[in-house]
């Protein structure tokens, strides 16, 4: 993938919580992502947000530093190590709005040849009971995505 | 006390540089977006299944 990441973190040991350091038009914003187990056995939600300076997480801000593509790539950076890790769970992520889910799609749809070369990728979609595979266009909710057994 | 790994990638020419800290070990467990989570396990409660 053409895309450069953000490649100085601060995690936790098992990778549930990575620190790095959004650098843009509005400056030095402290980023976080959290990965945490839900309620469905083996699957993790995964939230990305803006940590303040009183060290409050805030997923549903927008920063808009203008670095979104480098922000994106390095969750997919997170979501490799993590599931190097952890290769049998699912991950599983939506943006805080539609229009950021919608983002992500398409984000992961330019660069689907590359992602599944690595990665199960499928989609949520409204009104199913079934995850379906991803598909560019499709008009999803939410993502699942795990490490494929190579 | 810090420990730092080298990571690399089969998706990108970088390496990362993640360093493992025991202040953020602190927080293992904790919930920091429990709206969000909520959200999804109300989707995933929703789901039949799991993708084989």
């Amino acid at each position: 993938m053409k895309y450069e990441y953000y490649s100085n973190w601060s995690a936790t040991d098992d990778f549930s919580v990575v620190d790095f350091v959004s650098v843009g038009k509005h400056g030095s914003i402290s980023k976080r992502i959290e990965i945490i187990p839900t309620r469905s056995h083996g699957v993790y939600n995964l939230a990305l947000g803006d940590m303040d300076n009183s060290g409050n997480f805030n997923d549903y801000t927008t920063s808009d530093n203008g670095d979104r593509d480098k922000i994106l790539a390095t969750v997919i950076k997170v979501i490799e190590d993590y599931t190097r890790k952890y290769p049998d769970r699912w991950i599983y992520f939506a943006g805080s709005t539609p229009e950021r889910t919608r983002l992500y799609r398409i984000v992961v749809g330019l660069h689907l040849e590359d992602l599944s070369k690595l990665f199960e990728i499928f989609a949520e979609v409204a009104d199913k009971q079934a995850f379906q595979p991803f598909q560019k266009n499709i008009q999803l909710v939410a993502f699942l995505i795990r490490r494929k057994i190579i | 006390m810090k420990k730092a790994i080298k990571s690399k990638s089969i998706l990108f020419k970088q390496e990362a540089t993640i360093v493992i800290d025991e202040k953020l070990n602190a927080l293992k467990g904790k919930i920091m977006a429990p709206k969000k989570l909520a959200e999804a396990n109300r989707h995933l409660k929703k789901m039949k299944s799991l993708p084989k």
